[in-house]
């Protein structure tokens, strides 16, 4: 057993006492939504979610902001590392608070994960901690060396991204030439028989290419994982551009029927309401059974909400079990209602969509989602 | 499945955890599909604990070892055989 890292420069807190405030516009947006449907004699997973788990399924966890390329698309506009990252130590000691909380998964993310300096020292105690680990990577720094050394860790996955089957649709979000050093980093994580995934945010563009970029994971013996782009960070700039049409939407729901291996990370449930239920789970899973940690220690809903509004806490204040069980602000979202979805006929299948893409659109919780597809 | 001559065995990558209705099932491997079930049955939960920490997954060993009904234990070996579906068990004949 690993001996446990204390998290330096914090100062001592009491167990119990409720973390942070929330912010005005926050506490607003929740109270907008109304009152929380009970779904205890219900069926879902939302039944189960309410209220929160007693610990995160999934922690994600973007361990640096540092980033050698720079998406247009990026969800927490990543490029250069920021100055109150945790040092090692400091992660170190979190991957013992989450494996003592009995989080199953850290998805590891950024930011690009292979520029945080601490990574390989984190991604050990991850194994004798016995944590599933996920890396959620661009694939351009992935060397033969590094693949090889990578086998030492387990359990371990990994996400490259790719958004776009083509160099053209694909460099046009991720920057020129991303994606020929991305293929090369799958060639190599693939020789060494890595479990991987390509991953691929659906954008007008990427759709037309889907069965490429199925062809191109089954190339390298991996799953491909479509997910929902999102508005945030850089997200915000390029969403009108960029977020599919009701018609494309449409056709890929039928296109993941034909196409049941694929995954999607829970991501796309607000597609339910066209009437065919989608693998996963059908509600949002932010602050319940997920939350994601930024890399100067914020404490967030998810990796898609990352508005400062929207702060839990924060690492050099508190702990993380101090954030999930007494932050007032995840004691709020987990008591949203339904807001203007609450009489809506697919309410029980789609659960209103996500939180953060009302947010950073409209500044409102209270809203359909803005991809709604009755809209 | 016959339960006489099966021997149900909880996948070594299966984790579990207690929670307030009862328990999770996480089994890791790929990213968010079949992975992850929610039990709302503390007993059943408790059970899955017991496979693993005492007798190296073996569920039925388990089973025999505690003191239920036959009633119960047919209840039981039939949630077992769900969970087979899922891909958190697998079954050998003996």
């Amino acid at each position: 057993m690993a001996e446990f890292v204390r998290f330096i420069e914090r100062s001592d807190r009491t167990a119990s006492s409720k973390v942070g405030t929330v912010h005005p516009l926050a506490l607003a947006a929740m109270q907008q939504t109304g009152e929380q449907v009970s779904y205890q004699k219900g069926r879902g997973s939302q039944r189960f979610l309410q209220g929160g788990l007693s610990a995160p399924v999934t922690v994600t966890w973007e361990i640096t902001a540092a980033c050698n390329i720079a998406c247009i698309h990026c969800l927490s506009a990543s490029g250069r590392r920021r100055p109150r990252e945790l040092k090692t130590e400091q992660a170190l000691a979190l991957v013992d608070e989450l494996a003592e909380m009995q989080v199953f998964q850290i998805h590891f993310g950024g930011g690009e994960p292979f520029i945080y300096p601490g990574i390989w020292k984190v991604l050990e105690r991850c194994t004798e901690r016995e944590l599933v680990m996920c890396i959620s990577t661009n694939g351009t720094l992935i060397t033969a060396e590094r693949a090889r050394r990578l086998k030492e860790f387990n359990p371990l996955y990994f996400q490259v991204s790719l958004d776009g089957g083509t160099p053209q649709t694909n460099d046009r979000v991720r920057g020129e030439g991303v994606f020929q050093r991305a293929e090369r980093g799958l060639e190599f994580l693939a020789q060494e028989d890595h479990s991987l995934t390509v991953n691929s945010v659906l954008t007008r563009y990427s759709f037309y290419e889907l069965d490429l970029l199925y062809a191109i994971a089954s190339g390298y013996n991996a799953r491909l994982r479509v997910t929902r782009l999102r508005p945030s960070g850089r997200g915000q700039d390029v969403w009108a551009d960029l977020h599919p049409t009701q018609e494309q939407y449409s056709e890929f729901t039928q296109w993941l029927m034909t196409h049941p291996d694929v995954l999607t990370a829970d991501s796309f449930f607000h597609l339910n309401a066209f009437g065919t239920t989608l693998a996963g789970l059908d509600t949002c899973g932010a602050a319940t059974a997920t939350c994601c940690i930024c890399p100067e220690g914020e404490v967030y809903p998810c990796a898609f909400f990352q508005a400062p509004e929207f702060e839990a806490g924060n690492l050099h204040e508190q702990s993380f079990r101090e954030i999930w069980q007494n932050s007032m602000l995840f004691d709020y979202y987990r008591r949203m209602g339904g807001g203007a979805c609450s009489g809506c006929g697919q309410y029980n299948v789609c659960h209103g969509g996500c939180p953060a893409t009302k947010w950073f659109v409209h500044q409102k919780l209270h809203i359909k989602d803005p991809e709604c597809v009755l809209l | 499945m016959s339960q006489s001559s099966a021997q149900y065995q909880l996948i070594p990558e299966v984790k579990i955890r207690r929670e307030s209705f009862g328990g999770i099932l996480y089994k890791y491997g790929c990213a968010d599909r079949g992975a992850l079930s929610f039990i709302n049955s503390p007993q059943l939960i408790e059970l899955l604990i017991a496979s693993q920490q005492q007798h190296q997954g073996d569920v039925t060993a388990a089973i025999e070892s505690s003191r239920y009904s036959e009633a119960s234990k047919q209840k039981l070996y039939n949630v077992l055989d769900n969970l087979v579906k899922r891909g958190y068990i697998f079954v050998s004949e003996e």
